[in-house]
């Protein structure tokens, strides 16, 4: 709901066959270009090889978010649960069983499948701010049971160690090969974030977000959409804990915490929600200002990305994309510029629908 | 005076016939009853709705005449009595399979997707004809040649908005929004619309352009019921119209039959309005 | 069961309760009025320990208890003024994004001023120590300790039970707040502005009552009750920035469960988590998700709370 003023009010009528198809594969293109050539241009901003591959877990955390947040407008707190889970499920698995990443991948998503329908069916009986306080609310349980109830499977306080190296098809899966497997998953999850975007499914989602009332009056199950845009978001969050745990065998509590599904809430915010490409940015964003900023700035890192997360929020809804935007613009460059030629403008009466 | 008391619209004064809508009832409403706490909201109603008719409902403030049409609708359980459509019972439905079997609905602010071209608005709503209530197909695109979007165009179109299907929902004016609405009610084949003041706060000439544009689709034969407090709208329109106060229907027949009713001036000038 | 060992736990699940109360009832009285959720609650209890902390050691607790009240009152009206009014038009996600935002900052900030571990709170003198409860003062022994610590005579129990006197001024001045908050709904016009304001926030602002200043005052009212909890619970809780939004999750339940926007809903649905919390003390590990549990129980059987009304949208 916080991005109208990205868009014009020019959409590009949904574009004819073929062109489309090209646009969406130069897009997708340069998108793997720069994805893939990271690990050659991060150290050139300061950056280093490992904070790649964790741009890379964030980046699929976010792009599933986005699907959740940007299209369908629900806001979840919770999201840690899935990224967790998923660490936790990865983690158990390589410690007490085999050290194949398949069977590891396979099960963490089974656990995120179970997971996301519990705190999907539980938060989506209600909408709005409930569904952020529930969602919030279930993830936490989910941290304070890992820490007591769980321990004897998580090891409580002191997390998930394990010394195996995963293998993939008994090849030991590390540094750069860790990025690269990263880096398909965030090319893949990306392409298919934006076919949904452009899919009948997709104009559901984003319909939802922008009047759910009229779409329950169309005769659509908002619910239904909603559950399969939660569950969606939470296998990309799965897929983000999962990769998580092969780059650093290590599954740390802090994965459950809500902070974690702050800091995806953040990023996304950021970098500019229900563009795609915003929370990716934010996600690089986030990582690279608490891994290298950080060293400059020292432990008030976090307090400056708290004063930058809320500034952006009062002033730039639209987020990074908004700002680049708007430089564009300054630039001299032309930008679609909203329309405001239509007689007998009232004021948005939408806005007071006041649905709870 | 005594007879005021009984409810029962059939046991009124016979109607002229020929003005009377006379076909097949697409909605029958049978001894329905809400009660909120201790206001008995809707008391005992019983109405049939003639196929391709227009049927106006009128009231004074707080008739509980929003409570009846969110009855239909499924937004709120009545007590007891039953609502057929199509002579089927659509009591207790979910709102969105209610809305399958073809009812539709327009609010009094027009309730449109605001940040969407209007394209995408009507898309919407062809979609939702076409796959139903839930169809997950995140993989064939959107686009022009999609059967959903060429509906969209189509409808758009007919109620004049072909050359703004582009422009964003929010920027238009408050009469192309109710345009727009009526194009997604369309859109999703509604057989009966259930239209909440559907020119309220708009300036007459856009009331004037609503009035048309409603006869226009009713000659599609999509039934509507119309809740009302101009009655410059209700006589322009309606074949039919029912009058209801404290809940409960007191009058029943053509524009001019209620009009001259003495039970309906009553009612209104002792009612708030 | 033991009646001195029931009595403890009815005593530990109203203290438990209170502190929740405090800080749900000024969530819900915000969200009801104003239609906003308060992310920064927990922060509002952060800024009001450490205010309280700082003023107890370098004047005096008595002046905290006047004081700090006072500050969190004054922030929640500026809080409302300078940021939260622009908020109204906007989507209520932005709302959540911002009040997160700022419970971050505030976090931050007294982790970056105070450091992030705790900080020991000094009770004051006539509060700490002990308290009796008895049913025969001859089973309590004779030594200072208990012959000069507050006393009540509680009939059921068996001989006597001591608790911390502390846990029993906040219980004590949780009723009282919780009291005098109701009283103040009740009976004054700005009460009956505001009662009306949480049933239909609309019509007030069509009927042209100057809903501005009194949402204003409705934060500040929130802000004050949770400086109260600060200054009362911080010695309980903890003195650590990360306490704020530990008390705010299970808070934000008691809410939920008690019906967003009711009061007595939140208050019913407050007592009810600390005696669970209470009474599950002794069962392995299930104290830690209890809260949950309930909120999983009531969601499904009520999905709008215990207290919550039935939304009609007309």
């Amino acid at each position: 709901m916080s991005t109208e003023t990205v868009s014009g009010p020019v959409r590009p009528a949904a574009a004819t066959g073929t062109r489309s198809m090209g646009r969406e594969a130069l897009i997708l293109l340069v998108f793997s270009a720069i994805v893939l050539s990271m690990p050659f241009w991060l150290p050139l901003l300061g950056g280093y090889e490992g904070l790649a591959t964790k741009i890379m877990v964030w980046a699929i955390f976010a792009v599933g978010f986005d699907i959740l947040l940007g299209f369908t407008g629900l806001l979840s707190f919770g999201h840690a649960a899935f990224f967790g889970g998923a660490a936790y499920v990865t983690g158990y698995v390589f410690r007490d069983h085999t050290s194949e990443i398949i069977v590891a991948f396979i099960a963490s998503q089974l656990g995120v499948l179970v997971l996301a329908a519990a705190i999907g069916f539980l938060s989506l009986r209600r909408t709005g701010i409930y569904f952020s306080i529930l969602t919030l609310a279930f993830a936490e349980m989910m941290f304070a049971a890992a820490l007591a109830i769980f321990a004897p499977f998580t090891g409580g306080y002191d997390g998930l160690t394990m010394r195996t190296t995963p293998t993939l098809f008994g090849m030991p899966m590390q540094g750069l090969y860790v990025f690269y497997m990263g880096a398909i998953m965030l090319i893949f999850g990306f392409a298919v974030a934006r076919m949904i975007k452009n899919s009948a499914f997709g104009l559901m989602l984003r319909s939802i977000k922008e009047n759910p009332m009229r779409l329950q009056y169309t005769g659509v199950n908002v619910w239904a959409y909603k559950m399969a845009a939660f569950m969606i978001s939470a296998h990309f969050a799965g897929v983000a804990g999962f990769l998580m745990v092969v780059y650093e065998p290590y599954v740390a509590t802090k994965f459950l915490h809500w902070s974690t599904s702050g800091e995806v809430v953040i990023m996304s915010v950021i970098g500019g929600v229900g563009t795609l490409f915003g929370p990716i940015i934010g996600a690089g964003f986030l990582m690279y200002f608490e891994n290298v900023v950080q060293a400059a700035i020292g432990e008030q890192w976090k307090l400056v990305l708290g004063l930058v997360f809320v500034l952006v929020v009062i002033f730039l809804p639209g987020g990074f994309v908004q700002l680049g935007a708007m430089i564009w613009r300054a630039t001299g460059h032309k930008v679609r510029e909203r329309r405001h030629n239509v007689p007998d403008m009232e004021p948005d009466t939408q806005r007071e629908r006041n649905l709870g | 005076m005594a007879d005021v008391q009984t409810p029962q619209p059939e046991t009124g004064a016979p109607p002229p016939a020929g003005t009377l809508p006379t076909g097949e009832a697409i909605l029958q409403v049978k001894g329905l009853n809400k009660r909120f706490g201790g206001l008995q909201a809707i008391n005992n109603i019983n109405l049939d709705v003639a196929k391709g008719s227009i049927h106006a409902i009128i009231g004074p403030n707080g008739a509980g005449k929003s409570t009846f049409l969110n009855c239909l609708i499924g937004l709120i359980e009545p007590d007891t009595g039953e609502i057929l459509f199509e002579g089927k019972s659509i009591k207790g439905l979910k709102q969105h399979r209610i809305i399958q079997r073809g009812i539709a609905r327009v609010f009094q602010t027009p309730q449109i997707f605001p940040g969407m071209s209007l394209t995408e608005n009507v898309t919407i709503a062809a979609l939702s004809k076409r796959d139903g209530e839930f169809r997950f197909n995140p993989v064939t695109p959107l686009n022009a040649s999609n059967s959903a979007t060429e509906e969209a165009q189509s409808v758009l179109a007919q109620v004049g908005l072909a050359d703004q299907r582009d422009v964003e929902a929010e920027h238009l004016s408050r009469g192309d929004k109710r345009r727009l609405e009526l194009a997604i009610c369309i859109a999703a084949h509604a057989k009966l619309l259930l239209l909440d003041e559907p020119t309220a706060g708009m300036s007459r000439h856009d009331t004037n352009r609503t009035i048309d544009l409603l006869r226009l689709i009713s000659e599609k034969g999509m039934t509507k019921i119309v809740i009302e407090h101009d009655m410059h709208v209700v006589f322009s329109l309606a074949q039919r119209v029912s009058v209801l106060a404290q809940g409960a229907v007191i009058a029943d027949g053509t524009p001019e039959e209620v009009r001259g009713n003495p039970k309906v001036k009553e009612a209104y000038l002792g009612g708030a309005h | 069961m033991d009646p001195n060992a029931l009595f403890l736990q009815l005593l530990t699940g109203l203290q438990l309760g209170a502190i929740y109360a405090l800080i749900a009832l000024g969530l819900t009285l915000i969200f009801g009025t104003l239609g906003f959720v308060n992310f920064a609650h927990g922060a509002l209890y952060v800024i009001a320990i450490y205010a309280a902390v700082t003023v107890a050691a370098n004047t005096n607790f008595l002046l905290a208890i006047i004081l700090v009240p006072a500050l969190l009152f004054a922030i929640g009206v500026a809080f409302e003024r300078g940021l939260i009014r622009h908020f109204y038009t906007r989507p209520h996600t932005d709302q959540i994004l911002i009040t997160f935002g700022l419970a971050i900052v505030v976090e931050e900030l007294m982790k970056w001023i105070f450091g992030a571990n705790n900080i020991p709170f000094t009770l004051p003198e006539w509060g700490s120590g002990l308290m009796v409860f008895y049913s025969d003062w001859s089973a309590v022994p004779a030594v200072p300790v208990f012959q000069e610590a507050p006393s009540l005579w509680v009939p059921f129990i068996e001989g006597f039970v001591t608790y911390q006197f502390w846990r029993v001024v906040l219980i004590a001045v949780s009723l009282v707040t919780v009291a005098g908050l109701f009283a103040l709904l009740q009976f004054t016009r700005f009460g009956l502005v505001v009662r009306a304001g949480m049933r239909d926030p609309e019509m007030l602002r069509f009927l042209g009552i100057n809903i501005a200043q009194k949402f204003a005052i409705v934060v500040g009212l929130g802000a004050a009750i949770a400086g109260i909890a600060g200054v009362f619970g911080g010695p309980i809780t903890q003195v650590t920035p990360g306490v704020g939004m530990a008390l705010l999750v299970p808070s934000f339940l008691v809410v939920v469960i008690g019906g967003m926007g009711s009061l007595s809903g939140a208050l019913i649905a407050a007592i009810l988590i600390g005696m669970a919390l209470s009474f599950s003390a002794e069962i392995a590990n299930l104290q830690q998700i209890v809260v949950y549990l309930i909120a999983v129980v009531v969601l499904l059987v009520r999905p709008r709370g215990l207290f919550g009304k039935k939304g009609v949208f007309e």
